[in-house]
């Protein structure tokens, strides 16, 4: 039988190790809602993030319909009317200096350059002054399947038989799709061939079988191999005497650009 | 090393002091990848879109970015973070790097997402970002659901 005093400190302990219980479990709780609101509020951080990514990649939204591709149109018509086209070269033939662009249609950073880079600037200033002339070459990397890439570049160089490569070249690069979703079909192609003022469809169409342009695109490909091009863009700028320079950035703005035009001068 | 975390070592479990080991040399390991991707994409490489496939693809796919900001300094900055709340006593410390880990975490699982379905290449290093992320989430919520010894 344990004495009174025994019991008195056994109640002590009781109620102690009650109130130790007690407190572990508010403190238990307390970190548990922390723990909650701290899963919530990654949860949205992560969500926040996901959008804004998706919404880099939706950014290219395929081909566009009524104002927006008329507001599109207009804006390549005005960058492009009047300046001499001949199959993918873009200006004068005669202008000292060359710019060879090595492109995929399907390149994203390929359409930075175009859209953002130094390029609107190169070819509204020095390309239509007759200082420069762009010449387009082929070079698979964006796009996925070989067949696909023919395909698009073919149809491109079919519109440059009717002196509209670059308007074609210039509305692919405006309206890309998003990365592998598969975009480039018969449809989208002919949507873009549509939006050029000035081609004739069916002779467009019909160009597309032509082989001679097929081989151009295996030569421009072999070509940038063997120049050791490596990916897409990638600009070789050529002066009268035969200077070459290539810009050190992807996406080189016009800064950049005129940088090179001054090495080959 | 124990006094940094503000861990006694006698009264720190032992589990409490390997989880705390763990998650320091999984976050380093991870400044590593992080940093050389960060190092390949503004200097290595320019940022092209490549004709071989794999990591080059991904690092010059759209998503490679957030807002302007390379995803691989985001990673490089989540591991910091990570190891930064392992120096912090207490619950803050821990809560902290478990938000951190479970951000990384699920924005890893996104951009590997992205790469198996829409990127369709694959990149080892974002693989193993990924894997590293996965099970420092673990590690971090096991540590944030203890108890802290410390305060026991």
């Amino acid at each position: 039988m344990a004495s009174r005093k025994e019991q008195k400190e056994q109640a002590r302990a009781r109620r102690l190790a009650e109130e130790r219980a007690r407190a572990e479990r508010a403190q238990r709780e307390r970190r548990l809602r922390m723990i909650g609101g701290v899963v919530l509020g990654a949860i949205a951080v992560v969500v926040v993030a996901i959008v804004i990514s998706s919404g880099g990649g939706s950014k290219a939204s395929g081909l566009q319909k009524g104002t927006a591709a008329n507001k599109t149109a207009t804006t390549v018509e005005n960058l492009l009317a009047g300046i001499p086209q001949s199959g993918a070269r873009l200006g004068n033939p005669k202008a000292p200096v060359t710019m060879t662009y090595y492109g995929d249609l399907e390149c994203p950073i390929c359409q930075d350059f175009t859209l953002n880079g130094g390029f609107p600037q190169l070819v509204s200033k020095d390309v239509r002054s007759g200082k420069v002339q762009v010449v387009y070459r082929a070079f698979q990397t964006a796009t996925r399947d070989p067949a696909v890439f023919k395909t698009q570049q073919v149809a491109a160089l079919a519109a440059g038989q009717q002196q509209r490569f670059w308007n074609f070249t210039e509305l692919f690069y405006r309206q890309q799709g998003a990365e592998g979703s598969n975009y480039v079909n018969e449809s989208y192609l002919a949507g873009l061939a549509k939006q050029i003022p000035g081609l004739d469809i069916s002779k467009w169409q019909t160009d597309r079988n032509n082989q001679t342009l097929a081989n151009q695109v295996a030569t421009d490909e072999q070509t940038g191999t063997t120049a050791g091009v490596n990916g897409t863009p990638t600009l070789v700028f050529q002066g009268p005497k035969g200077k070459t320079a290539a810009p050190s950035a992807s996406v080189p703005d016009y800064s950049q650009l005129q940088q090179a035009i001054k090495q080959v001068t | 090393m124990t006094a940094v975390a503000g861990q006694p070592v006698r009264r720190a479990g032992s589990t409490d002091r390997r989880l705390w080991i763990a998650i320091l040399v999984l976050s380093l390991i991870g400044i590593g990848i992080a940093g050389y991707l960060t190092y390949v994409h503004y200097e290595g490489l320019k940022v092209l879109c490549l004709s071989s496939g794999g990591c080059e693809t991904v690092q010059a796919s759209s998503y490679a970015k957030l807002g302007g900001i390379p995803v691989a300094v985001l990673g490089l900055l989540g591991y910091i973070g990570i190891l930064g709340s392992l120096a912090i006593r207490g619950e803050l410390g821990r809560i902290a790097g478990f938000a951190i880990a479970l951000i990384g975490f699920g924005f890893s699982m996104y951009l590997t997402y992205r790469e198996l379905f829409t990127i369709k290449a694959i990149c080892q290093w974002c693989v193993s970002s990924a894997v590293l992320m996965t099970i420092l989430f673990v590690l971090t919520a096991i540590r944030a659901l203890r108890q802290d010894p410390a305060l026991a």
